[in-house]
């Protein structure tokens, strides 16, 4: 596989993980790096959030396995891997009445444990957090009163306030407008140049192409590609898993991607 | 949910408690005078010189109410940190104690102790059978819920119904099976009332109560993590099953205790926490002490109202803590309402 980087933080070494009786990833091996930003795309129901949880630690595989920093995630105690991995998927299992704040504070568990008090470098995470998240302004405010792209950036917020060595965010501009996915992204650009490692699911195709360096295209629950976007995107793998025409045109030196329905077969 | 505002309603409640179970210990049937009850009090503690009240008045004060009012304070503090640790627990604002079986496993056991005649050999026999009855039916769901139900939220939830309806149709059986005389006895218990009861409940009880709160307390932030939903708090870093089965057993043990101590005294668990959310937040460590001081508050007002409301007969407690808390939550709908 192309680019895989020498010293991964986070790999996934012929990952299978079954949901039920279902084998939902198969056979996934993928590293990601210190300051890498990595978009996992592929079709609904490829795998991606099950893979993304694995990665995580919240799913056993069925077979092979996840490591950190060369460690087998299954001989990581639960609170090292929270205080190097943080998840930020969509949810709205989060209490309404918390407040954007708190729930970041809470980011903190994994440093501090239920008893610790928390000290002056954990009020700095949550407050760098909220901060870069953008969501200062409403920190104040209860869930329960912000629109489904808040409550996203909060829950960034949180992960954010995680300081971890690895992001691993699901489908994380899912309700934002332009503006806040611009500034989403930027957000993630500025942690992985601190050295952060970044996954994330992206659905939108020529977002994913302009943030990440690497693609990995997942389709029936295997890697189907993966590389530079523009490669991955060019090839017949993901034409195939998307079953759509993919063009690429150039607009200002920098690539457009159009995207047409494949012309039903004949018969 | 501004700092300020919290503290103010933290201050307030920690100061309507002494000054509501003031009140309580000098109302009543023989009402004492309030300077003669703290003089006599102060003395108690080790200030003051001497005896301020008359020798019948002291032992009305020291020997029936004191115990009384402080239990009723325990009781009502405990029901309400179990219902707002529940409510965290299962992410719902109308969980209580009668979910893990608690209420119906205490009146099977209460009911079984006067049916073989234990409870007139000792007066404790009966809070015991209660609270073992209620501790058998907390354990019976934990067991049926890991074996059926995967120990999912909704295994236990549905669990705790069947365990209750089993419960309740034991202790119907077991009624109907009693001499009638005694089925008073019963049916008293299950109003729920401190009528009768001393220093001894409060030292069993109490202690119990207290040492489970004490420790639900110091792990108020287990409790909000959990409430963020299972998968976020697994990427946390949090043991969910075993942390939240934790919570569970504390919990029961609370609720258990307070059950058995007082009977059934309903709706403290689901006011106090609900009237308390806007203003203290849900976080564990703002509502637990501030939800404790305002079920505090509301049993020993309730129990005061059992005893000065009507003049001929003692009400049960549990009538009147419904009496307040169902209008109380029939206001909040229209409130939720007109908001929406």
């Amino acid at each position: 596989m192309s680019g895989t980087p020498a010293t991964a933080i986070l790999e996934a070494d012929g990952l299978s993980v079954r949901r039920g009786a279902r084998l939902v990833v198969d056979s996934v091996s993928l590293a990601l790096g210190a300051g890498e930003a990595v978009a996992l795309i592929g079709p609904n129901a490829a795998g991606k959030s099950t893979l993304v949880r694995a990665l995580a630690g919240l799913l056993a595989p069925a077979a092979g396995e996840v490591r950190l920093r060369g460690r087998s995630l299954r001989d990581c105690p639960r609170d090292a891997v929270a205080r190097a991995i943080a998840l930020v998927a969509p949810d709205e299992a989060a209490p309404a009445t918390i407040t954007v704040a708190e729930r970041a504070r809470l980011g903190r568990y994994p440093h501090r444990g239920p008893l610790r008090p928390f000290t002056a470098e954990d009020e700095a995470a949550v407050t760098r957090a909220l901060a870069r998240a953008g969501v200062q302004p409403l920190a104040d405010r209860p869930l329960a009163t912000l629109s489904a792209g808040e409550r996203q950036l909060a829950a960034l917020a949180r992960g954010l306030a995680q300081e971890p060595a690895v992001l691993l965010l699901d489908e994380p501009a899912a309700h934002l407008d332009i503006g806040h996915q611009l500034r989403l992204f930027r957000v993630l650009d500025e942690v992985r140049r601190e050295g952060v490692g970044v996954l994330a699911v992206v659905h939108d195709l020529p977002r994913a192409a302009a943030w990440a360096e690497r693609l990995v295209l997942l389709a029936r629950g295997r890697v189907a590609a993966e590389g530079a976007p523009a490669s991955v995107l060019a090839g017949p793998a993901a034409a195939a898993a998307f079953e759509v025409c993919i063009r690429a045109e150039h607009l200002g030196g920098r690539p457009v991607y159009l995207f047409d329905e494949q012309p039903t077969p004949r018969g | 949910m501004s700092a300020q505002r919290r503290r103010r309603v933290l201050l307030g409640l920690g100061v309507a408690l002494p000054v509501v179970m003031l009140v309580a210990v000098s109302a009543g049937s023989v009402p004492l005078p309030l300077s003669g009850v703290l003089a006599s009090l102060l003395h108690g503690a080790g200030i003051g010189a001497g005896a301020a009240l008359p020798p019948s008045s002291e032992t009305i004060l020291w020997v029936v109410r004191l115990p009384r009012v402080l239990l009723a304070a325990v009781v009502g503090g405990g029901l309400a940190v179990v219902g707002a640790t529940l409510q965290s627990v299962f992410r719902n604002p109308l969980a209580d104690s009668g979910l893990l079986g608690v209420g119906a496993g205490a009146a099977l056991g209460a009911v079984a102790a006067v049916r073989l005649g234990w409870a007139g050999t000792s007066f404790l026999a009966l809070p015991f059978a209660a609270f073992a009855g209620a501790m058998v039916a907390v354990l019976l769901l934990y067991a049926l819920s890991q074996s059926l139900g995967g120990g999912t939220l909704h295994g236990l939830l549905l669990t705790g119904i069947s365990v209750s309806a089993l419960a309740a149709a034991g202790t119907s059986m077991l009624l109907v099976a009693t001499e009638e005389f005694r089925v008073k006895t019963v049916l008293f218990w299950l109003a729920g009332g401190l009528d009768g009861r001393g220093w001894v409940h409060l030292r069993i009880g109490g202690l119990v109560m207290l040492g489970g709160c004490a420790i639900l307390f110091a792990g108020a932030r287990v409790l909000d993590v959990l409430s963020l939903g299972d998968e976020e708090a697994a990427a946390l870093g949090m043991p969910v099953h075993s942390a939240r089965l934790a919570l569970l057993a504390l919990a029961a043990l609370v609720a258990g205790a307070a059950t058995a101590t007082a009977g059934s005294v309903p709706f403290v668990g689901l006011v106090a926490p609900h009237a308390l959310r806007p203003v203290a937040g849900s976080l564990g460590r703002h509502l637990l002490p501030a939800a404790f001081l305002a079920g505090a508050v509301l049993v020993v007002l309730a129990d005061l109202g059992t005893r000065v409301i009507s003049a001929n007969v003692d009400l049960p407690l549990g009538s009147v803590t419904a009496f307040v808390g169902a209008p109380y939550f029939l206001l909040a709908l229209r409130h939720a309402d007109a908001r929406t």
